[in-house]
């Protein structure tokens, strides 16, 4: 367990003095703090388009930055070859990719939650929204950190057999078919004109592939009025369900990593 | 790693992934569909997305894209580039269908601002901006927006079918985010559909709501000028009830007493078709009422129209507004149906409609034999002081020759149809070199011509001048 903190806490601090990661970072920060101003693009849903656009800046920005940790972190380790030094102590190949992993998500976790208190703040000055927003507001934050994880465990485990940049675009494609999963699915399952074996075939491929549209919760907070039911639930399972892919992306990449030769 | 935790591994890898499969498949999937994801709700739009739409809920930025696209469009408004905004109206509200500005404007804009070269709006594009209302109103049936704005669309630009708009303005008032100012509108509706007592009750309906509002804060001038316009507007309509004998006639009474709307008055609606050049068209006649701002409309149109699905939805100046249950921007472009209004001025019109400067408006299509050309009046779309002596159903007002109950089953209106074939309205064929003129038996055109004692000679202005 210490191997695993002390290769995280690692991590955490290469994370932050990663330029790249801090430019992206900037740009997130300074996109969001300009948004305020946009209120023009919709005048009667001011509120409603600020919160997307913020949303939408935070989402994107929070990819890069999960992707771009993550996909450097085992290959520049073998690269640089620090990894015998940290293999030839008594730490387990699980071990050291695990700790890489958590290094990630707390690096993550302070990068999403300095956006989300900028975004937070400018909407508190320019809404001012009383605490039930606010708390609204924040929830959705909470979701897209955990589909980051999801992200940055997606993007570790390619980087235990793949090159950065090769990882870089499973990544993104990855994320990106993930994230229109939910609609897609929709969209063949209430069509009347699929066939019902192809709407098997959509169910069965949702079902196997990473599914990074459930963490997108943001239609209630955007759309005040929409009313939907067991929010609690569904927060919760797919926090569960978040958990239980993180963990099989994590077991095999384990397994991958264990046999790989470095 | 020894092979045993290898083989742990990977039971709990296999384990792991069919519980996900399980928990996405059983629960998650179905309850992102039903809840969060907007643009799919219900499966109204899933079957009108090609793969490219679905493409743009990519990163789920469907909102902030639909947002940006919508300022474009207002751009392309800015220029008068009509065309272009259509198709950005279309992907905002798949992207994002809570954006209510997109859809109420967007119907407005489709039903409206699609005109010809004399500011006629083109009619077939109607019925898909109901369509949009109809969608609309399913996406975000918690506002009364889409509703007020569907049963607009029918009020003012259909102008028919006005159990249509107290349907919407009904489903509208029901909301309680409706501007109070608003809910009058569905009293109006009410007596455009003969309605009058559920326009009363609606009065007294409003002037509860206004009251109350009043007494909430009696220095509140916006509450206190709604309660006196409702009040005023009870009062007219009350009177109008006795003027026009709609009390006597539920009473059994109406035979003996002298009423505003007795006896009928015969409007001696004549009418003389011309067609002067290809596809120019000059309507004239005569409307026997000497008060002017009288609109007779006017209807040149395909004989037979039918809906994509094979339905004819033509009817007597009209057609089914409503044939269209899913939004197509792109509306029949081989059929033609041109509306206008003939304005009345000292008991005559003449009109003169030049057709040929919009040759994709009114295609006057060769599969056409004939185009049907009809007339139609009907005292419930007429200003109140003309209805005073019209009656609410047209009770005070008659006509000779044009006088149809089945025009419109249960009302009193007057209509007119007769037909010009093909080679008339292109004037090829045996009409290249004589003008085809096609009149009401009626007509004379002495009666319109400039008959001194046709003339209404103003009165003195009040001001002396």
């Amino acid at each position: 367990m210490n191997a695993i903190v002390a290769i995280a806490s690692t991590t955490v601090g290469e994370a932050v003095r990663r330029r790249v990661l801090l430019i992206i970072l900037l740009i997130g920060l300074l996109l969001l703090s300009i948004i305020p101003s946009l209120g023009v693009l919709s005048a009667r849903s001011e509120t409603s388009t600020m919160i997307s656009t913020m949303y939408a800046v935070l989402r994107f920005t929070s990819a890069l930055i999960a992707i771009i940790l993550t996909i450097y972190m085992i290959p520049n380790e073998i690269e640089r070859r620090t990894i015998y030094t940290i293999l030839s102590k008594p730490v387990q190949r699980w071990q050291f990719l695990l700790g890489k992993y958590f290094g990630a998500v707390a690096a993550l976790f302070l990068m999403i939650f300095l956006m989300s208190i900028v975004m937070i703040t400018l909407f508190v000055i320019f809404q001012h929204p009383d605490t039930a927003k606010i708390a609204e507001v924040a929830k959705q934050p909470l979701f897209y950190f955990i589909e980051m994880c999801l992200l940055a465990a997606v993007a570790l485990f390619f980087s235990t057999f793949t090159t950065p940049l090769v990882n870089f675009f499973l990544s993104i494609g990855v994320w990106g078919i993930g994230t229109v999963l939910n609609p897609l699915y929709s969209s063949l399952s209430e069509n009347s004109k699929t066939a019902p074996f192809m709407q098997s075939v959509a169910k069965f491929v949702i079902g196997i592939m990473p599914n990074f549209a459930n963490y997108d919760v943001k239609n209630p907070i955007i759309n005040p009025g929409t009313q939907i039911e067991n929010t609690t639930f569904y927060g919760l399972t797919i926090i569960g369900y978040g958990l239980l892919y993180i963990g099989i992306l994590l077991i095999a990449g384990m397994l991958i990593f264990d046999q790989r030769e470095v | 790693m020894k092979a045993a935790q290898r083989s742990k591994l990977f039971a709990w890898l296999v384990g792991l992934f069919v519980v996900q499969f399980l928990v996405h498949g059983l629960y998650v999937a179905d309850k992102w569909s039903k809840s969060y994801a907007s643009a799919y709700r219900h499966g109204m739009l899933t079957e009108q997305l090609d793969p490219s739409q679905i493409m743009l809920e990519l990163f789920g930025f469907r909102e902030f894209l639909a947002r940006i696209l919508w300022v474009r469009a207002d751009d392309f408004f800015d220029e008068g580039n009509y065309d272009a905004v259509l198709p950005i109206v279309r992907l905002c509200t798949i992207l994002d269908p809570k954006n209510l500005d997109v859809y109420s404007t967007g119907m407005w804009h489709i039903a409206y601002n699609f005109t010809d070269d004399d500011q006629r709006s083109d009619r077939r594009y109607i019925a898909p901006a109901l369509a949009l209302g109809k969608e609309g109103s399913k996406q975000n049936p918690e506002t009364y927006e889409c509703f007020f704005e569907t049963g607009w669309i029918w009020y003012n630009k259909v102008d028919d079918d006005y159990d249509k708009s107290v349907y919407w303005f009904n489903q509208a008032v029901q909301r309680d985010d409706i501007l109070p100012a608003r809910r009058n509108l569905l009293t109006r509706a009410y007596l455009r559909n003969n309605q009058v007592p559920e326009a009363l009750d609606y009065y007294y309906t409003l002037l509860d709501y206004a009251n109350k509002d009043f007494e909430k804060n009696n220095t509140d001038y916006v509450a206190m000028t709604q309660r006196e316009t409702i009040e005023g507007n009870l009062d007219n309509l009350i009177t109008r009830m006795v003027q026009r004998g709609w009390v006597a006639q539920r009473t059994g009474t109406y035979g003996q007493g002298d009423y505003d709307t007795k006896p009928p008055f015969d409007v001696g609606f004549s009418a003389r078709i011309s067609v002067e050049d290809p596809k120019v068209l000059r309507f004239q006649g005569t409307w026997n009422v000497l008060p002017v701002g009288t609109r007779i409309r006017v209807v040149v149109r395909d004989e037979d129209i039918v809906s994509p699905d094979g339905r004819r939805i033509d009817g007597p100046a009209k057609m089914d507004w409503d044939y269209a249950n899913s939004v197509n921007l792109d509306p029949p472009k081989e059929v033609t149906y041109m509306q206008d209004e003939c304005y009345v001025k000292n008991r005559h019109f003449d009109k003169r409609d030049d057709l040929s400067k919009d040759p994709t408006m009114y295609p006057f299509s060769r599969r056409n034999k004939r185009f049907a050309v009809e007339f139609y009046y009907n005292p419930r779309s007429s200003p109140d002081s003309m209805q005073d002596k019209f009656g609410f159903n047209g009770e005070g007002f008659t006509d000779k020759n044009f006088l149809s109950t089945d025009a419109r089953p249960g009302q009193r209106v007057v209509f007119w149809r007769t037909y010009l074939t093909y080679d008339q309205i292109w004037r090829t064929g045996e009409w290249e070199h004589k003008t085809p003129i096609i009149s009401t038996p009626n007509f004379e055109s002495s009666n319109i011509s400039a008959d001194t004692n046709r003339i209404i000679t103003l009165s003195p202005s009040i001001r002396g001048k």
